[in-house]
């Protein structure tokens, strides 16, 4: 097996892909920190050009902005950019990992020499993981850096206590958990269509499904079982990750978030309900990769 | 040569949907084998080998590699296989030598292995060149390459020539020999029948997922039988005359030939009596049939 996870190693972490998405990822990073700064810079008056404040937000989200450019909200800056445009290249980079071994006609030459498919599909998704995992650490030192710098502009770096970095795994963890369900049905996706394309496309319209089902939400006002049943969809237990990854980092939520936090689920119940999520995917797609014929080059 | 069976299918088969790709295939391919799998596009050899290498299922019959079963004990059955399938099927952005380091590191083989396979392909000087930049020459030795890496007992090539200049293909036909002199055990498909009919001990003809015709090549060929007249004047009278010898088999006429089955060696007999007989011998030669004619005569033209 440390074999196979060697030789995925070294396909992913070549691929030009893998670097162009991290890339994209921290400069969409970059650059939300920089909105931030704008919002607080026209709403304070120090980039209006002497034309006092220019404001559409209350204090306190001005102070959650604000807490995002300095320690220790400016882990939770990435976090939340980590699920948002994260989770997004993530789906392509899954895609990109298993859809191209169909495309390249690569996947017959590998598992004509290795025919435990199974143990390539987990070494294939294993290496997935760890290459976000090392995209997430890399934001994080952006992320890092980034505070030192507009710490130094706003006047205030903040501080950081032992207890919040040693979180900070901790919270990687939540935030591949939060990613692992679309990842899985990409890969699912793309081992039926035997493409990146249909993986890319799997992944994507089960994201806009599943935020689409949040329309639900009345099914949590109504109260009792509803708020269970409501509970079960995938997104609200996401929901529940994500908050949780920012409030480790002392942001009120409650402030810039859309979501009614107190129908939220427990993030131990949302980690549980998450994971079988994506074990049912990541069991689709073993059952169709194991069973399937591998032809040539689509 | 022992006759250990490496490559035994039995009633191998396979459909898709209502299309029968590989109909019945029962072959044994024997250590130190060469064999020549021969068929027109679409005439099923590349399902067969790639039910041989476990990447699609038969529908019925059973392959077996060095008495393993594909389907049961794949691992076992194709650990002794280094296979080339198709068109040659690399990372493109990976240069040569990191392409074979992928499938050295999953074979948990060591790195000097790779430059000994890059060596023997002569492609050492492009390894570091990305795989993509490379020539259809330089992809097929990669492809052969990579079969070679873990010193297999079993190669099967697909069209291990294609897209090969004259004298790429004059290197590969080489370098099979070469790997039959150290023992390997060669699976060849092509429908290059020049390359076949020069390297192969055995082979098997394949039209619409059916097995033509199967053999060695020179009995498939009648080497060293047959020898073909051109007379002038009475050509009825010179079959008269030939057909009236008890020692020859058979006469036959195609064009202007007469067409006798004989041995080769026999063709100075034939020309007395033809001469005896007043007939005057034009062309007189050993009648040699290529791989090609045959298999055209075979496969009705394909």
């Amino acid at each position: 097996m440390f074999n196979l996870l060697q030789a995925e190693w070294i396909k992913l972490s070549r691929r030009p892909m893998a670097h162009i998405l991290l890339a994209i990822f921290l400069v969409l990073l970059l650059l939300s920190l920089i909105l931030y700064y704008v919002v607080i810079g026209f709403h304070e008056g120090t980039l209006t050009g002497g034309l006092g404040t220019i404001t559409f937000l209350d204090e306190a989200q001005i102070q959650q902005y604000r807490q995002q450019l300095q320690f220790p909200g400016i882990y939770g800056a990435v976090f939340n950019q980590i699920n948002a445009s994260g989770g997004i290249l993530a789906i392509v980079l899954a895609a990109g990992a298993m859809g191209s071994e169909y495309g390249w006609g690569t996947l017959r030459v590998q598992l004509a020499r290795q025919p435990r498919r199974g143990r390539f599909l987990i070494a294939k998704v294993l290496v997935l993981l760890l290459v976000v995992l090392i995209a997430m650490a890399i934001a994080l030192v952006l992320g890092t850096i980034a505070a030192i710098i507009f710490g130094f502009f706003i006047g205030e770096i903040g501080s950081l206590t032992l207890g919040q970095l040693l979180l900070l795994p901790v919270s990687m963890l939540q935030a591949l958990l939060v990613m692992l369900p679309y990842v899985m049905v990409t890969m699912a996706m793309s081992i039926m269509g035997r493409s990146v394309l249909a993986g890319m496309a799997g992944g994507v319209i089960f994201l806009l499904l599943d935020v689409s089902l949040g329309a639900l939400s009345f099914l949590a006002e109504m109260g009792g079982p509803f708020i269970f049943l409501y509970n079960l969809l995938i997104q609200q237990n996401i929901n529940a990750l994500v908050v949780a990854n920012s409030s480790y980092y002392g942001l009120d939520t409650a402030a810039i978030s859309p979501f009614n936090l107190e129908l939220l689920p427990h993030p131990l119940q949302a980690a549980v309900v998450v994971l079988v999520y994506s074990g049912l995917f990541f069991g689709y797609a073993y059952f169709w990769f194991v069973r399937h014929d591998i032809f040539g080059a689509a | 040569m022992s006759t250990e069976q490496m490559i035994q299918t039995e009633q191998l088969t396979r459909h898709f949907k209502d299309h029968v790709a590989v109909d019945n295939i029962s072959l044994t391919i024997e250590r130190g084998e060469v064999f020549g799998f021969l068929g027109p596009n679409g005439s099923g050899k590349t399902t067969t080998i790639a039910m041989l290498l476990g990447l699609i299922k038969p529908t019925s019959g059973r392959a077996r590699i060095m008495g393993h079963d594909v389907q049961e004990n794949p691992v076992a059955a194709l650990s002794h296989v280094g296979a080339m399938i198709e068109s040659p099927a690399f990372y493109p952005y990976l240069s040569g030598y990191n392409n074979l380091r992928i499938l050295a590191r999953a074979d948990g083989l060591p790195a000097s292995r790779i430059d000994a396979v890059l060596e023997m392909v002569e492609l050492q000087k492009a390894a570091r060149d990305r795989f993509q930049t490379y020539s259809q020459g330089m992809k097929q030795r990669l492809a052969i390459a990579a079969a070679l890496l873990r010193e297999p007992e079993i190669i099967i090539l697909d069209e291990p020539t294609n897209g090969l200049d004259p004298a790429g293909m004059v290197e590969i036909r080489s370098l099979i020999r070469q790997l039959v002199n150290e023992g390997h055990t060669i699976f060849l498909s092509s429908h290059l029948l020049y390359e076949v009919e020069q390297t192969c001990h055995r082979v098997a003809i394949l039209k619409e997922g059916r097995i033509l015709a199967e053999g060695a090549v020179d009995a498939l060929l009648h080497r060293g039988r047959g020898v073909q007249v051109r007379v002038t004047g009475d050509v009825q009278k010179a079959i008269e005359v030939l057909q009236a010898v008890p020692w020859i088999e058979s006469v036959k006429q195609e064009a202007d030939l007469l067409l006798i089955d004989v041995a080769s060696d026999q063709a100075p007999q034939i020309n007395a009596l033809l001469t005896q007989a007043g007939i005057l011998v034009a062309e007189i030669r050993a009648r040699e049939e290529t791989l090609e004619t045959f298999f055209l005569e075979v496969t009705g033209g394909s």
